[in-house]
């Protein structure tokens, strides 16, 4: 009787249970086991609705009601829907948006993934610069990111001036203002993500399959295409899917760089509309409910496509360790990729970020220009109000919430993978959902949330922390999930048989295995956070200050050198915490090669 | 019995009136009293009360570094028993989490400023009417008819251009010397609706007139301005670069900031100059409202807007000169000005932002 009566929902308890079984060994602690596994699932579930529902009833309230000037909900109406809708039906702005989300998604993955393969799986000299370049560039305040493509690639930038020498021309070579401008830089500032993504998923291939195909005849090449490839679908579709997604809704590169040369993508109007008074957030409400449907048939979609997940596991019991992949005569040439990358990535903007920081007022590069150098910036920047405090509550804060999102995707993509349960996907959505909520209205949602429920968390940093870890546990997820994909049931298995229990598994099989995911996962979510503008320009309190707040009333008000010397300082403490996490983890994780 | 338990309350609810009636004076003066007290004792009793409440909450969007801490330390020097304390944000944000408190009904915020943050919270109704002695040092156009606000400092929104890239003959001198070819794809100007081209579009409705603005504009529109959703800040650094020559609507104080560090860039006015009002108010609920007082008489009184001064900023009072005396009008570069108050921001400003939209935008 016992043999039928365990429940369908965790496949592997209850193959270890028929093991075990066979072994003599049932008894309370399988019982005790499975108690275990489903209260993981219920508080899994149950801190992640409490995390994502309240800002998700908030957007959906606000795509659907009229606001009164007090604030209070006032009346029902579908016209940010019809507005939305009617701003559809004009086909410049939607074919903009999609060319610039599925090239920015496409090139993105390109380079990034490219950079992954060269990195984890190749012989190719100069490895380490990957992801120290991955690391730095995206420790750059994103806003000064894009001026420094703006002063490098605009009219009067270096990039024209040399171009225009070297091709005998008058007018500027290069349009940073185009849909070329606003790809390339959308595109540069998401390939570190793809970058940490793949190089985690390329570093957990199984090496046997490949050999074989080696084996067999076929070239690098093919191998790559036929093989490794397929095998990282999920990580690829989390990336591409992400960095659309995120395009798609992003008003920030094409309000900078795209709107002054007059290209209007759907988010354009969204974002100027939501200057009227009093503020109606009710078109970027119903923008982001529309995508969430789109999301939620794609993730529904993905679920059946990867519902053989054993096609993608690569990490089995069997001599798990990569071998590199002998490059021959392309090694030095993969190299100089490596270089070109870290070049434009990192070195080229930062350059301009450094430049502009040392001198009194922006002008572009020149050996006359070194005349004016000046550390007055840094001066400035040191002497900011509650500097101190502001570095160590976005410390805190950047801790905090890439360890807790990280924690909760890891049991939560567990969840995803090892179970049966038909609705999983749903959970998936639901972790994928902060992704299209907007910043403001979902800090709003929080804000008006511990307002009104008696939890004392308002004007604390631990309101930013809640924020935060909603915010950016669709990115943990997307890690986790793909890691987690790879890796084989029979590790678990071969634990269980041995009478580990479930935490004992977790602590000692999966997480070990999952280092690359994890680790990559948590320096991402780690820089984000300590970037997060929208949610904390709302969230603080004069008693918590935040680094990227003054770096926005930098940005605001400040000179440009201003801004820059400070986020040069911010960027060189954030890419250092990175890196030192990122080799203290690495080595009590899997070995490497 | 029951007669004498009768009197008895009746004994405790006389006791209890003539309680209420005889410290009703001092004790339980409202908000809305203190805030409009004029008798001769004003300053004793902000002062009295004052030195009880010990702290002002001041949601502000002025720059802390500026002149949010200047204007603090001042303050706190002339009345060492009273904190300030503040909260910064752009008006948007600043007004959603004051509506949001207050929905809530936690009242923490004593003091709130912007061109059109009080403005909204006026018009949510959670602004309390005050009175300051110094409100009558202030023209018409710088203070509320109901004492809703005053104004602190002003801002004059003139194009700005790179020295290098433009001659001083060459400089556009009216409105419509901007429609010259030569400057066709030179502009660049911000679409901030407090600071950006939906003010320039509502400066032009206003002193031309809706039909001669209209057909202004609408030449304007082919001299393909660039637009950028950058602070006006940025735009100016960027003009400074020599991305584009002329930055069309930016603040005049930054350009002779960077301008006095030596970059090369100045302004220019076109008259009339588009002005708009930093604005401080007293929040419905304070509950400070004795320290708000002294606070709100501090940075409206000549020694206040000396502090505004000194750190830059240029002053509202009548009487107390920007530190650059040309900054402001009348002082040698410009003479007109218009000011484009709350109320005008608030009640025009959506319908600008559609002309931009429209036209400028997606036409």
């Amino acid at each position: 009787m016992a043999k039928q009566q365990p429940s369908e929902t965790f496949e592997l308890p209850l193959k270890s249970r028929r093991i075990r079984e066979a072994h003599g060994l049932i008894g309370l602690r399988a019982l005790a086991r499975f108690d275990v596994e489903t209260w993981v699932m219920i508080i899994v579930c149950a801190v992640t609705a409490y995390l994502v529902l309240p800002p998700l009833y908030s957007v959906v309230q606000t795509s659907l009601f009229t606001t009164k000037l007090t604030g209070e909900i006032d009346e029902f109406t579908f016209r940010y829907y019809r507005d939305l809708v009617r701003e559809f039906q004009v086909v410049g702005p939607f074919l903009n948006t999609l060319y610039f989300s599925a090239g920015s998604a496409l090139l993105a993955t390109l380079l990034g993934g490219l950079v992954a393969w060269i990195v984890t799986r190749t012989d190719a000299p100069l490895r380490g610069l990957g992801y120290f370049t991955a690391f730095a560039s995206f420790g750059t305040p994103f806003i000064l990111y894009t001026i420094g493509w703006l002063l490098l690639l605009g009219k009067a930038g270096p990039v024209n001036f040399w171009l225009k020498r070297l091709l005998g021309q008058t007018e500027p070579v290069v349009n940073v203002y185009s849909m070329w401008g606003m790809i390339f830089v959308e595109s540069l500032l998401w390939s570190p993500f793809v970058f940490l993504m793949l190089a985690a998923a390329f570093r957990s291939m199984d090496p046997s399959l490949e050999e074989a195909s080696a084996a067999c005849g076929a070239r690098v090449w093919q191998t790559l295409r036929r093989i490794s490839l397929r095998l990282m679908l999920p990580a690829f579709f989390s990336v591409t899917l992400l960095i659309f997604i995120r395009s798609f809704e992003s008003f920030e590169i094409p309000a900078l760089v795209g709107l002054p040369g007059d290209i209007r993508v759907l988010t354009t109007s969204i974002y100027l509309d939501a200057q009227k008074l009093p503020a109606q957030y009710g078109s970027a409400g119903a923008f982001s409910v529309l995508l969430m449907l789109v999301v939620a048939g794609t993730l529904y979609f993905y679920f059946r496509v990867i519902r053989e997940g054993d096609r993608f596991q690569t990490v089995t019991g069997k001599g798990y360790r990569p071998a590199l992949i002998n490059l021959g005569k392309w090694r030095n040439p993969a190299a100089a990729g490596l270089l070109l990358y870290s070049f434009v990535l990192l070195v080229l903007p930062f350059f301009i970020i450094l430049w502009a920081s040392l001198l009194p007022f922006y002008i572009q590069p020149s050996f006359e220009a070194m005349s004016l150098f000046t550390l007055k910036n840094y001066i400035t920047a040191i002497h900011y109000p509650k500097i101190t405090d502001s570095i160590k509550n976005s410390m805190l804060l950047g801790l905090g919430s890439a360890t807790l999102v990280m924690a909760l995707t890891t049991l939560a993509s567990w969840i995803l993978v090892r179970s049966k349960l038909r609705g999983r996907w749903l959970l998936d959505l639901l972790t994928t959902l902060p992704l299209l909520f907007p910043g403001i209205v979902m800090g709003l949602a929080i804000l008006r949330f511990y307002l009104l429920v008696p939890i004392p968390i308002y004007g604390t940093l631990w309101i930013l922390l809640v924020a935060f870890v909603t915010r950016y546990i669709p990115y943990g997820i997307r890690y986790t999930h793909s890691g987690l994909l790879q890796l084989h049931r029979e590790l678990e298995e071969a634990a269980y048989t041995s009478g580990a229990s479930w935490s004992n598994c977790m602590r000692r099989i999966i997480l070990p295995l999952l280092t690359p995911s994890f680790l990559g996962g948590w320096v991402f979510v780690f820089l984000l956070s300590a970037k997060e503008l929208s949610m904390s320009i709302l969230l603080v309190s004069p008693q918590t200050p935040v680094v990227s707040v003054a770096i926005y009333e930098l940005w605001e008000n400040g000179q440009v050198g201003e801004l820059a010397a400070f986020s040069v300082i911010w960027s060189a403490i954030l890419v250092s915490v990175a890196i030192a996490y990122y080799l203290i983890a690495r080595r009590s994780g899997i070995q490497q090669q | 019995m029951a007669a004498q338990r009768t009197i008895r309350l009746n004994a405790f609810v006389v006791f209890g009136l003539m309680a209420l009636f005889f410290t009703q004076p001092s004790a339980a003066a409202t908000i809305e009293d203190i805030a409009l007290l004029k008798s001769a004792d004003r300053q004793k009793i902000l002062i009295e009360g004052a030195k009880k409440e010990g702290k002002i909450m001041w949601y502000t969007t002025l720059i802390v570094d500026q002149v949010v801490r200047p204007v603090k330390e001042a303050f706190e020097k002339e009345y060492p028993f009273i904190q300030v304390e503040f909260y910064r944000g752009n008006a948007e944000n600043l007004v959603r989490r004051l509506l949001a408190e207050y929905q809530a009904k936690r009242y923490d915020v004593d003091l709130v400023d912007g061109t059109v943050s009080p403005i909204m919270v006026q018009r949510a109704g959670f602004l309390q009417r005050f009175y300051s002695p110094f409100f009558a040092e202030y023209p018409a156009e710088l203070k509320d008819p109901q004492g809703f606000w005053g104004s602190t400092n002003l801002y004059f929104l003139t194009p700005g251009y790179n020295t290098r890239m433009v001659k001083p003959n060459e400089l556009p001198k009216t409105y419509e010397d901007l429609l010259n070819p030569r400057w066709k794809g030179q502009m660049m100007w911000s679409t901030s609706r407090g600071s950006g081209a939906p003010i320039f579009i509502g400066n032009v409705l206003m002193s031309m007139g809706q039909e001669k603005g209209k057909a202004y504009l609408q030449k304007l529109k082919s001299q393909n301005i660039a637009k950028s959703t950058a602070s006006n800040r940025q735009i100016l650094d960027l003009t400074i670069a020599g991305e584009f020559p002329i930055a069309l609507h930016i603040f005049n104080h930054h350009a002779y900031i960077s301008k006095m560090a030596g970059a090369p860039v100045d302004w220019f006015a076109l008259e009339p100059v588009t002005a708009t009002i930093q604005t401080i108010a007293l929040a419905k609920n304070t509950p400070h409202p004795h320290a708000s007082m002294l606070l709100l008489d501090f940075v409206l009184s000549e020694k206040g807007q000396k502090v505004f001064q000194q750190s830059n900023y240029l002053p509202a009072h009548p009487k107390v000169p920007a530190r650059q005396v040309d900054l402001k009008p009348g002082g040698g570069r410009f003479k007109k000005a218009l000011y484009m108050t709350p109320d005008l921001q608030f009640d025009k400003g959506n319908d600008w932002v559609d002309y931009f939209q429209n036209n400028f935008v997606k036409g």
